[in-house]
């Protein structure tokens, strides 16, 4: 077994055995069945009427997974957060680095038992969600795949973050960080749709640019995206509102993602290799 | 100069003489990896952290197979010396070798052996989960036999399927050196190996030590405990303010000795007829003979014997280590 797939490994048996998915897995039921509550008022609700309930379940389902995309940030930031830094002062990190194993293998080692461990939440996260707005509503939504897989590169892109602030900032800061990346990327989205609605160059020049150097909001809209029924993309219900988005992301900004992911680890790999320990 | 030749330098305090050692690039290409070259050989390592200078020009040799012990008070850059060289930190300037590879060689470090100051490990995994991850790093065949031996070594073969974070922090220590005996290093590197251990814990490491010298390994032992050092180490170097202030085989190191002595049968006065062995003082009921080597002892008793006198007893001494160092460090 190559070092780099035993600290993989050993990353997320860390993660499962300190009982941190089960502490992510205990919130993630407890708010799929207050969404499972909201899903089930709406759909029996006697004040709308049929075609105002069939508008409203996606953007409830939205909505819901704006939650849910905030608690897969918070755990991507939480589980990468104390990755290195915390190791290195505790002083575990030294008993592994005097071993035969370069420093590149324990950082790529890291990353992908996180990854794993994130993945593994997401794709809880969606099924669940998915399952229960199905069956207490009837409303699946167009593409649980697609919605999966950036809510997915969402959480990769704060954990490769994380992973990189941990190489030189403490757990405490890294984790503060991460989290006020991910929030001001987000505003940065809410600026840039009010700046559409008022037709503000400047304000949408704000989340232009956001995009690109978090790509957190971004990807969050090709959640949306994927949520979103013809009907409402059609009818353009919910435009102007920061839970909705017109079209998907396109592939030159996918593929931004992609190097701003291998970028964000290449410099976290030289970080970590130029550290004293 | 090449590193198989050695200089004989004067220590500051004009003791014993310290092997110093040099090297040159193809020397090092030509030693890599040979089992003839020394266990550690640094040559100029200084080290600096911005405002601080941990190391300045620090020159040391350890031969195969020895206990070596590195001594020196608090902050005389003991720690920052096994850093560099393991690897986890690079020299300002200098360089270092160690089992005839560049300090930090990952192929190297497989038959190196650590245990860390800070002995900190997993606290959610068991002592044997420890010992079987150090095991896959090492790519160790038969793992849990290694790790059953490692752990029945340091005394908790019985607390194996314990998480270490119901450990003392003795017994981490212990699982620490049991990580660093993993795989029979050629060279372990013991960094304050009984700072946390209990007096019995002391005795086992001392144990252990010798049991790694009789097998061949070469123990690189670091420590501020003198009497530890007095007990297992062949040769040390005493290292203050980042330099290497003596070297020497601890015969070499402590070499003031004297004999006492206790003799009835023989008027006052008597030992004035005696100079030749060495310097008289009297102290009480005791006479202490300075300067005198062990060897002169059978002499010594002939001839008090010869002259009519009852020697009760006879007590070979020589300087204490700790004496030795405060010497050493008072000097500077």
């Amino acid at each position: 077994m190559s070092p780099t797939v035993t600290i993989a490994a050993l990353t997320f048996r860390e993660a499962v055995r300190r009982k941190l998915v089960a502490a992510f897995l205990a919130i993630t039921v407890a708010l799929v069945g207050l969404s499972a509550w909201g899903f089930e008022r709406l759909s029996h609700s006697r004040s709308l009427s049929s075609a105002e309930v069939a508008a409203s379940l996606p953007q409830a389902l939205i909505l819901f997974m704006f939650m849910f995309s905030f608690v897969v940030a918070l755990s991507a930031s939480t589980i990468s957060s104390p990755a290195i830094s915390a190791e290195v002062e505790s002083g575990v990190l030294q008993a592994v680095a005097t071993r035969p194993v370069r420093r590149f293998q324990i950082l790529l080692g890291k990353w992908l038992g996180l990854a794993v461990v994130l993945t593994a939440y997401a794709a809880a996260v969606c099924a669940l969600e998915f399952v229960v707005a199905d069956l207490v509503s009837g409303f699946t939504p167009p593409d649980p795949a697609g919605a999966f897989g950036y809510l997915l590169a969402e959480g990769l892109v704060l954990l490769t973050a994380g992973l990189l602030l941990s190489t030189r900032l403490s757990a405490l800061a890294t984790g503060v960080v991460a989290i006020a990346l991910f929030g001001a990327a987000w505003l940065a989205g809410v600026v840039g749709t009010i700046g559409a609605d008022l037709h503000v160059a400047a304000l949408r020049e704000v989340d232009s640019i956001a995009r690109y150097v978090v790509p957190t909001d971004g990807l969050w809209h090709g959640t949306i995206y994927a949520l979103e029924p013809r009907s409402i993309l059609a009818n353009a219900i919910g435009h102007g509102s920061p839970f909705y988005a017109g079209s998907p992301p396109s592939w030159a900004y996918l593929t931004w993602c992609a190097v701003w992911v291998a970028a964000a680890l290449t410099a976290a790999l030289i970080v970590f290799e130029r550290r004293e320990l | 100069m090449s590193l198989g030749s050695w200089a004989e330098r004067t220590t500051p305090d004009g003791a014993p003489t310290a092997v110093v050692p040099s090297m040159d690039a193809s020397t090092m290409k030509l030693r890599a990896g040979s089992p003839s070259s020394p266990a550690v050989h640094a040559v100029d390592l200084a080290k600096r952290y911005r405002h601080t200078v941990a190391l300045r020009g620090l020159s040391m040799t350890v031969r195969r197979g020895e206990v070596f012990g590195f001594l020196g008070p608090n902050g005389a850059g003991k720690t920052t010396t096994v850093k560099l060289l393991l690897g986890l930190a690079r020299p300002t300037s200098g360089e270092a070798l160690v089992l005839g590879s560049p300090a930090g060689d990952i192929e190297t470090r497989r038959r190196i052996g650590y245990l860390p100051e800070l002995f900190r490990f997993q606290h959610w995994l068991t002592a044997r989960e420890v010992l079987g991850l150090h095991a896959k790093l090492l790519r160790l065949k038969r793992r849990e036999r290694c790790a059953d031996e490692a752990l029945a070594t340091v005394g908790l073969a019985r607390r194996g399927d314990d998480k270490v974070a119901s450990f003392s922090k003795g017994m981490q220590q212990r699982l620490g050196l049991a990580v660093a005996l993993l795989g029979e290093p050629e060279l372990v590197v013991l960094d304050e190996p009984t700072s946390a251990l209990d007096p019995v814990g002391r005795h086992e490491v001392r144990e252990i030590v010798r049991g790694l010298k009789q097998r061949g390994s070469t123990v690189f032992l670091n420590t501020h405990l003198l009497e530890e050092a007095e007990q297992i180490c062949d040769r040390v170097t005493v290292i203050d303010q980042g330099r290497a202030v003596a070297t020497g085989t601890l015969e070499e190191l402590l070499g003031r000795r004297s004999v006492r002595l206790r003799v009835s049968g023989l008027p006052n006065g008597w030992w004035h007829c005696y100079a030749r062995f060495g310097t008289w003082a009297l102290e009480g009921e005791w006479l202490r003979l300075e300067g005198a080597a062990t060897e002169v002892v059978p002499d010594l008793v002939a001839a008090v014997v010869a002259a009519g006198g009852r020697v009760e007893a006879v007590i070979p001494e020589h300087q204490t280590l700790e004496d030795r160092f405060l010497e050493l460090l008072e000097a500077r």
